[in-house]
């Protein structure tokens, strides 16, 4: 009889147990799918040239940062990658300057044309850049924003800002007004009541939201190589400089442009996961 | 002490009228309570009342000043709200000293109020929770606080002890009640809870509909309702109605139905005679004004089949069976009858209300 208990109770653990292996099973295939790219091209950027070039050795032995000394000081990798961080910052900024007023009212007022107006937005996106860059570059000319970060910025902003506008304002929207209703009657102004309250309620939405205003600014060579002679943004100068060097120094550079976004995503990843109001906790 | 004087205010969405012309004089310093089914527009008022919500039309004046579109800031006022909005990301004492650091006072008066307000909701073991971390209840507690803390021109209350257990509430009710005469707060209460309303409020008005049905104080609100749904509204049991036609029995007049008639009050005479035998009429009594024959002298109506008995043990409502429909009958103490048991009630003809059948309106106003 106990026997028989222990049995019928042995059943299930068991089932369980084939599910959780298997759920690490597909986790372990996910992670090597998504993982493989980024060790391999961390172990070429650091493979010497011969180890490298030697067919039967897989896995390179000897390493050097020598690619990167040579990236950063000698090709002026160092110049793109402070003009790419600038161009992102301000990008971030410019967009959310302008986006968040913009998603705040999406998200809080019901008015006319209200749909149209998101989905004229999403259209802006549909317009391809390679037809957007040419007027550009030739306006930017007109008024002396070719060949600056703040022109590559704004072309970044415009690119991202749909994007922004909407993600927000489905952030926003999961604050609830009430919080923000009981500050107006305790005495705040609505802007006021908007910052102290709101804001500060949808900050981890709203940080995973400028997660892909980087992402989106940061990886963006076709505009910036465009618009920009002498400034150089990090990808359209590994685009122009890198792209005639030897195999491992694109794994270098690769390695570089990969890196910014994975150290700055390690940082606000614990909010991506509330992106849709899922948790405000 | 300010008093609120709202006219000919009108809230609608869309089609939905919400708040529908009303008119409303609240002294400076009473405690008013709104009183209404879900969804009659209470909320609604309040919102109007605080400036969250834009009229449709009329005006909103405190004292002599017209308040009707001036954003909340301006108001000086303090709201409980129904889903309390407690900020989730501010610590239960953060939330409550919130609506004094706006107004600046200073960090020692702060942590004074904090305290009594604490103290008063039971609340102060939970002072560094975040609301997340606390019942419904407890939230609810600590939106009360945080209204209280400043002495607002005019305080807003939106079902604010709706979430506490019975005992809590009737701690709270005699709290708020005391409080606010201390403060001498202009109140405006809102509650779908009519022992609330009847304990609590200087007067009552209620609501149906978007539209204020009564207001007076509760003995006015309970004795002479001036329509069948603020009849039926106040009262628990529910008042019987009972549809009746007048008839003249050798010059004395009658109010009849199948198998009951009765004698026509005087106070109710005058008013039928001017316009006798055109209307129907439907004939009110509470299930506390009928007795069991035997108990009382009155005069002896009618007779029926005890259908369902519940016994409350304080009380004993009978459910009878008659001619004309079920009556409900409520009787204090124990009783002990059975089932299918044929009994004869007599009403309290003091006790009688009579309305108009097409309008409901009682036919004393
Ligand atoms: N923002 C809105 N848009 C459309 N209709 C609304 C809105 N707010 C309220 N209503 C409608 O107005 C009416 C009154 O709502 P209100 O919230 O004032 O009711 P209430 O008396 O507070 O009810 P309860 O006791 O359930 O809280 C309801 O029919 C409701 O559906
Ligand atoms: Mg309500």
């Amino acid at each position: 009889m106990e026997n028989l208990i222990a049995l019928k109770t042995n059943r299930i653990p068991w089932a369980l147990k084939i599910r959780g292996v298997l759920t690490i099973l597909v986790a372990i295939f996910i992670g090597v799918w998504f993982l493989t790219p980024l060790v391999l091209i961390t172990i070429s950027a650091f493979a010497s040239p011969r180890d490298y070039y030697q067919i039967e050795k897989v896995i390179p032995t000897h390493f050097t940062v020598e690619h990167f000394h040579a990236l950063f000081f000698e090709l002026e990798g160092w110049q793109a990658m402070l003009n790419s961080l600038k161009v992102v910052g301000l990008t971030i900024l410019f967009s959310f300057t302008v986006g968040l007023p913009a998603s705040y009212a999406l998200s809080r007022y019901k008015f006319r044309g209200k749909s149209f107006l998101k989905l004229s937005m999403l259209a802006s996106r549909m317009f391809p850049v390679m037809i957007l860059a040419i007027p550009l570059l030739i306006i930017y000319m007109k008024i002396g924003l070719s060949d600056t970060i703040y022109g590559v910025a704004l072309a970044h902003t415009i690119m991202v800002l749909p994007l922004i506008i909407l993600v927000s304002a489905s952030i926003l929207a999961s604050v609830s007004v009430d919080y923000e209703e009981a500050a107006m009657i305790f005495g705040l102004s609505r802007i006021h009541a908007f910052l102290k309250i709101t804001l500060p309620l949808a900050l981890p939405g709203l940080v995973a939201s400028a997660i892909l205003a980087f992402i989106i600014s940061w990886n963006e060579v076709f505009i910036a190589t465009i618009l920009n002679l002498t400034n150089r943004t990090l990808p359209a100068h590994i685009f122009r400089s890198a792209m005639d060097s030897p195999d491992y120094f694109k794994f270098t550079a690769g390695f570089i442009m990969s890196i910014p976004a994975v150290i700055f995503i390690f940082f606000v990843r614990k909010h991506l996961v509330t992106m849709w109001g899922i948790s405000l906790k | 002490m300010t008093n609120v004087t709202i006219r000919g205010l009108c809230k609608y969405f869309d089609r939905v009228k919400a708040v529908d012309n009303l008119d409303l004089e609240i002294k400076a310093g009473e405690f008013i309570v709104l009183l209404g089914p879900s969804g009659c527009g209470k909320t609604t008022l309040l919102r109007c009342i605080s400036g969250l919500e834009r009229v449709t039309a009329g005006r909103v004046f405190f004292d002599d000043h017209d308040m009707t579109y001036l954003s909340p800031k301006g108001r000086d006022i303090s709201m409980v709200f129904q889903n309390y909005a407690v900020w989730p990301h501010m610590r239960v004492e953060k939330n409550i000293a919130f609506p004094l650091k706006v107004k600046k006072f200073p960090q020692q008066e702060i942590k004074k109020r904090v305290a009594w307000a604490s103290d008063l909701l039971r609340i102060e073991e939970l002072l560094d929770r975040y609301p997340a971390q606390l019942s419904g209840g407890q939230r609810q507690r600590v939106a009360v606080a945080r209204a209280i803390v400043v002495e607002p021109r005019v305080l807003l209350m939106d079902e604010p002890l709706s979430n506490l257990d019975a005992l809590l509430r009737v701690r709270m009710r005699s709290e708020v009640k005391k409080l606010q005469q201390k403060l001498t707060v202009t109140t405006i209460y809102v509650t779908h809870d009519q022992v609330e309303a009847m304990t609590m409020g200087d007067r009552i008005a209620v609501f149906n509909q978007g539209m204020l049905q009564q207001v007076g104080i509760s003995d006015v609100i309970y004795h002479n309702p001036a329509n069948t749904f603020v009849a039926g509204f106040i009262g628990s049991p529910q008042m019987n109605f009972i549809e009746v036609e007048i008839e003249s029995i050798n010059n004395e007049l009658y109010l009849r139905t199948k198998n009951l008639t009765i004698p026509l009050n005087d106070k109710f005479k005058a008013k039928v005679s001017e316009h006798s035998g055109i209307r129907n009429y439907i004939l009110g009594i509470r299930p506390e004004h009928i007795y069991l024959t035997g108990q009382s002298k009155t005069y002896p109506v009618t007779k029926g089949k005890v259908y369902f008995l519940e016994l409350l043990r304080s009380d004993t409502i009978i459910h009878l069976e008659t001619e004309f429909g079920f009556l409900v009958v409520k009787e204090p103490g124990d009783l002990k009858l059975e089932e299918n048991r044929e009994i004869e009630v007599s009403f309290d003809l003091n006790r009688i209300h009579l309305f108009y059948e097409d309008t409901g309106n009682s036919i004393m106003t």
